[in-house]
């Protein structure tokens, strides 16, 4: 009876040690993988706010550009990116649970990017603008780039009347805000004082139409690298979570382990004991 | 000459945050020079070559896409990449050419043109400048 029950807390020891060797490996890995991703970071982060703060005051007076038109966002694009793989603690849940939020009431389309965005909208037959980005952590400028066109191409023929971008900030090593941006339309500062308009080299709008899809897609690519040092980081801390809960099991366990083994000796003693005694 | 502050950035970082005399770009209605207290402008920028000029000395580079914006005497290039002379590997931006060339020949439609033809003008474009180091 104490013998099974010794084995039974003996194979439970193992089985939570093999865990625990998994998730260690996985923390190691997420942390390697996280100082490359904040490096990228530290690269992609001047050009997004440059180029946020070069296009942020564009205007064509008089004129009414397709981009900066405002809209009441009915049928919007929301670009959700999520992670390819789970066990990233609430990484992949709040960025769904913020884009539901977001998409409240709305004829809203969705292009996943991520496996895991792409699983979960197609999995709820959402209006999905394209499947081909299955995988975050490849995705490159080019394909970046890529996309902004398919998003500007959308909304300058009307399929859609705005572009969010729905991401994990990554603000700190213990800190990932799942936030938006809007892509478009641009949210230009009209304002009577009026900035001065520049000299274009060229048609204003047909330079708009060649810049403002370059300028989403680098602010895409950002958002891209902000949301895979967000998604290593939650696993990091998820996985040191899961570290230190195994090896509290594996104490208590050992402790149980000790007693029952304990109890078994000193039963044994107990009927030698009495054996002899018999005699 | 009157020196002028510019930040040059891609996605992949800053390539160039400092002071310079001049900034000569190559955009899509053709070659634009920036000098100090130069009015607003906004130009779309192609694939060619760029310079910018520091105590006299000209730094040739490659650009591809982005746009060129001057304003309040902020100069900022944001450039899709943006590569000088120096840092240019020449065999592989000559590889780069060989493959798009056979892609153009390979291509089955107008996308698929297009798109080499771009990867050919921007390897085109690297080797050229990778000679005026």
């Amino acid at each position: 009876m104490a013998g099974a029950s010794m084995n039974d807390i003996k194979s439970r020891i193992k089985s939570v040690t093999g865990t625990m060797q998994i998730t260690k490996a996985m923390e190691l890995v997420a942390t390697s993988k996280l100082r490359r991703a904040r490096e990228k970071i530290e690269s992609s982060r001047p050009f997004h706010q440059i180029i946020g703060e070069a296009i942020g005051g564009i205007s064509v007076s008089g004129e009414d550009l397709v981009w900066t038109k405002k809209s009441e966002a009915k049928h919007p694009l929301y670009i959700v990116i999520a992670g390819d793989r789970g066990l990233a603690g609430g990484y992949n849940a709040n960025i769904f649970r913020l884009t539901q939020m977001l998409t409240a009431g709305k004829e809203a389309k969705i292009l996943p990017l991520g496996k895991k965005s792409l699983d979960h909208y197609s999995h709820r037959n959402a209006d999905i603008l394209s499947k081909k980005f299955g995988y975050v952590s490849e995705i490159s400028v080019g394909d970046a780039l890529d996309i902004a066109e398919m998003a500007c191409a959308g909304f300058e023929n009307g399929e859609f009347d705005a572009v969010f971008v729905v991401y994990t900030r990554f603000a700190s090593m213990i800190t990932q805000t799942p936030v938006y941006e809007q892509l478009l339309p641009l949210e230009s500062e009209l304002t009577e004082s009026g900035s001065i308009e520049p000299v274009y080299c060229g048609n204003p709008e047909e330079i708009l139409n060649r810049i403002i899809p370059q300028y989403v897609g680098g602010v895409l690519y950002s958002t891209v690298c902000e949301s895979l040092a967000s998604e290593s980081a939650a696993r990091r801390t998820a996985m040191n979570a899961a570290n230190k809960n195994a090896s509290e099991i594996i104490d208590t366990l050992v402790l149980k382990y000790n007693r029952a083994r304990q109890a078994v000796i000193t039963q044994e003693i107990t009927e030698i004991v009495s054996g002899s005694e018999a005699l | 000459m009157k020196a002028f502050h510019i930040e040059i950035v891609t996605p992949d970082g800053v390539e160039y945050d400092g002071e310079v005399e001049s900034l000569l770009v190559r955009t899509d209605d053709g070659d634009v020079e920036i000098l100090a207290g130069h009015t607003d402008l906004l130009a779309s920028v192609g694939v060619g070559r760029a310079r910018i000029t520091v105590d006299g000395k000209k730094r040739f580079a490659s650009v591809n896409g982005g746009f060129l914006s001057v304003k309040d005497g902020k100069v900022r290039l944001c450039a899709i990449t943006f590569e000088f002379a120096d840092q240019i590997d020449l065999k592989r931006a000559e590889e780069a050419k060989a493959k798009a060339e056979a892609a153009i020949k390979a291509a089955n439609d107008d996308r698929d043109e297009r798109v080499a033809k771009a990867k050919l003008a921007r390897a085109a474009s690297r080797i050229k400048v990778a000679s005026m180091k």
